[in-house]
């Protein structure tokens, strides 16, 4: 379990990185001879709320677990507001964390669980009353002082578990999945909050998820992790739009997957060619990372897939079936089985086509080709 | 349920059985309680009081209140003994270390009572383990009086009563939310406060129990009490026992074992109320 040292892990600490909240420098973690977080470097700005995106077992949990003190990196070291904390305990990090349980004592009241960092810190009686007060009122926790956690809805038992966070004013704000356990209209409302509470606050936050609707409306910037190691990091709009591979492309919303393919450009003409299936042409400005002779896997969203209309034809149009309608009230999702293509699905605005191409049809599809992401095809 | 299976009542019988008979056995000491003792006689006179207006002597207040203290004392210092263990045996680390605690609090259960006073009896006597060991090691010249003390009747109840203490508190401790002892540690809590302030607090449900049960039972020795405490410690058991085997004085005897039916049943009755009512402030459950 000790770090192996490398040259990474003792060089100096930099003003830049003094200057920043958190960084984590080459950071490993196995398990046995499992990879539970494999080398990951990432540097959170002050005040920046960042979202570890993932699925199940991706080292989101583990990583933020590392950032917290509850988890011994392999190697590696964490740097927070300068100072190296790779081996500081957890109790002395300064760190606040939300816990997806909640993790509020059940023998304390409100009042004494928000308390309870100040007790620790042996602060004087007036302070943590005021501190205490402060973080009740930010919280809209009023008069609620003296009820027991157990007592509260799940709604609530989150804004305890915030306002504890808060309240010992934290270097950096881990919050580990702590949406997962509301239901939907709940959840939708704690985002806003959690927002809010972000623009406040100014507080350093890192924010685990699974889910990626949350990581797209609450994030500056989200670090999509698979397998242990860090796929991308980016602004959520230039996560969607430009994914960096497959998996981040497949994991942020719904897309469309081409077979692989071959940029050309014919008679003045940019176009994708497709083997078995002839060339579909780019607009005027083609995707970016276009280059001919370049193998590509092309990527495009529902939205950017659109039925043709009637007596329509062109270069960038296919003909396949529709395999399903999935309606979702206020757009229709269409699964069109195209010939040498595989699933295309498109996102269309109402319930029209349910009635107009129904399950069986041939239906007509006109891609969108400049709104493509446009991936090595060796991904 | 019984309603629609009829055929589910047939397995009530032995507990019926059981309860039928115990109740018979304790109406049995009941009404021998309330009749003359014939002295020479097993036989026993017509109704009386007198065995209760006869329980109001200083001897017999003093065999109760011991009783009660040395209960008492065996139900704290078998806590004390036991909470380290229980909490090793579910916090430790190493499957094994778990595994091999739990054979070595879990087997004295089956080892007789007589068999463990025994041993206790060679570990404490004169010439025991320890007086040969102090005096060995040079600490003592003259061997220390183990055998026939309250100190010796106490240690031998406290192991005796561990493995049930140990089972009852490690319950508890394998329920406490690690999230819980996380974020503590999280909030500046080191890892005594921690133990202090969250883990001891969420396991008090199981340290009431524990108390409660040992006390009971404790109550209720006899074996250890009798070959430890040689006569010289009397428990309320033992009385009951001299009173009945000795004397020969059945009703008196009786007497003696209602006294203590009704003080573990009363205690118990105390306690169930007294945790209770602290499970409640703490809202542990």
């Amino acid at each position: 379990m000790t770090a192996t040292p490398t040259q990474e892990a003792s060089r100096p600490i930099t003003s830049q990185e003094a200057g920043s909240a958190v960084d984590i420098v080459r950071v490993r973690k196995d398990f046995g001879s499992a990879v539970g977080v494999a080398d990951v470097s990432l540097t959170i700005r002050k005040g920046e709320f960042v979202t570890l995106l993932g699925p199940s077992g991706c080292g989101k949990s583990t990583l933020l677990g590392m950032i917290a003190g509850f988890v011994t990196p392999t190697a590696g070291k964490i740097v927070v507001d300068g100072a190296d904390i790779t081996d500081l305990e957890p109790y002395r990090r300064d760190i606040g964390m939300v816990f997806q349980s909640y993790a509020l004592f059940p023998h304390m009241n409100v009042h004494d669980n928000i308390a309870f960092g100040l007790k620790m810190r042996k602060l004087p009686a007036a302070q943590i009353e005021a501190e205490v007060r402060r973080a009740i009122s930010m919280m809209k926790l009023d008069g609620f002082e003296n009820r027991r956690v157990r007592q509260l809805s799940g709604g609530q038992q989150q804004r305890v578990a915030l306002a504890r966070a808060i309240v010992i004013r934290p270097k950096v704000l881990l919050l580990d999945e702590p949406l997962s356990a509301l239901d939907k209209n709940l959840r939708a409302q704690m985002q806003v909050e959690l927002s809010e509470l972000h623009r406040k606050t100014g507080l350093t936050t890192i924010f685990v998820t699974h889910d990626q609707g949350e990581a797209l409306s609450l994030s500056d910037r989200i670090v999509v992790m698979n397998k242990g190691s860090v796929q991308q990091v980016a602004a959520p709009v230039e996560l969607y739009r430009r994914p960096a591979n497959g998996f981040v492309a497949s994991f942020i919303g719904e897309i469309n997957a081409l077979p692989p393919g071959r940029c050309e450009v014919k008679d003045g003409t940019a176009s994708l060619v497709l083997p078995g299936i002839g060339p579909l042409a780019f607009p005027a400005t083609p995707a970016a990372g276009f280059a001919p002779g370049r193998q590509v896997r092309a990527f495009l969203r529902p939205e950017h897939v659109r039925p043709a209309s009637a007596g329509e034809a062109g270069p960038n149009i296919v003909t396949g079936t529709v395999e399903a309608h999935i309606y979702q009230g206020s757009h229709t999702i269409t699964r069109v089985v195209v010939e040498g293509i595989g699933l295309i699905e498109t996102r269309v605005t109402g319930a029209d086509i349910v009635a107009s191409a129904p399950v069986g049809t041939p239906l007509a599809l006109a891609f969108d080709l400049g709104e493509a992401v446009l991936l090595d095809a060796g991904e | 349920m019984l309603a629609r299976r009829p055929f589910f009542i047939t397995f009530l019988a032995p507990a019926v059985l059981t309860a039928v008979i115990l109740a018979a056995a304790i109406f049995e000491v009941l009404q021998y309680s309330v009749r003359e003792f014939i002295p020479g006689s097993l036989n026993v006179g017509g109704f009386t009081l007198a065995n209760f207006a006869a329980l109001n002597k200083p001897i017999y207040w003093w065999v109760l209140a011991d009783t009660f203290f040395i209960s008492l004392l065996t139900a704290i210092f078998s806590l004390l003994a036991s909470y380290p263990v229980a909490y090793a045996l579910v916090r430790a680390k190493k499957d094994w270390v778990r595994s091999a605690l739990v054979s070595l609090s879990i087997t004295p259960l089956f080892t007789g009572e007589i068999v463990r006073t025994f041993s206790w009896m060679l570990t404490l006597g004169t010439d025991g383990f320890i007086n040969s060991m102090l005096r060995k090691l040079g600490v003592i010249d003259m061997p220390i009086q183990l055998m026939y003390t309250r100190f010796g009747v106490v240690v031998a109840l406290v192991q005796f009563s561990m493995p049930v203490m140990i089972i009852l508190l490690a319950t508890a401790i394998a329920h406490v939310d690690r999230d819980c002892e996380k974020a503590a540690a999280n909030l500046g809590a080191s890892p005594s406060a921690v133990f202090w302030r969250i883990t001891l607090p969420l396991t008090v449900p199981g340290i009431l129990s524990g108390i409660v049960v040992v006390f009971a039972w404790t109550m209720s020795a006899f074996s250890t009490p009798q070959l430890i405490g040689g006569g010289k410690i009397l428990m309320i058991s033992n009385l009951a026992y001299l009173q009945g085997f000795s004397v020969l004085n059945l009703p008196f005897a009786a007497t003696l074992s209602l006294v203590a039916l009704v003080c573990a049943l009363g205690s118990l009755a105390l306690m169930k109320g007294v945790t209770s009512r602290i499970e409640r402030r703490l809202a542990v459950n």
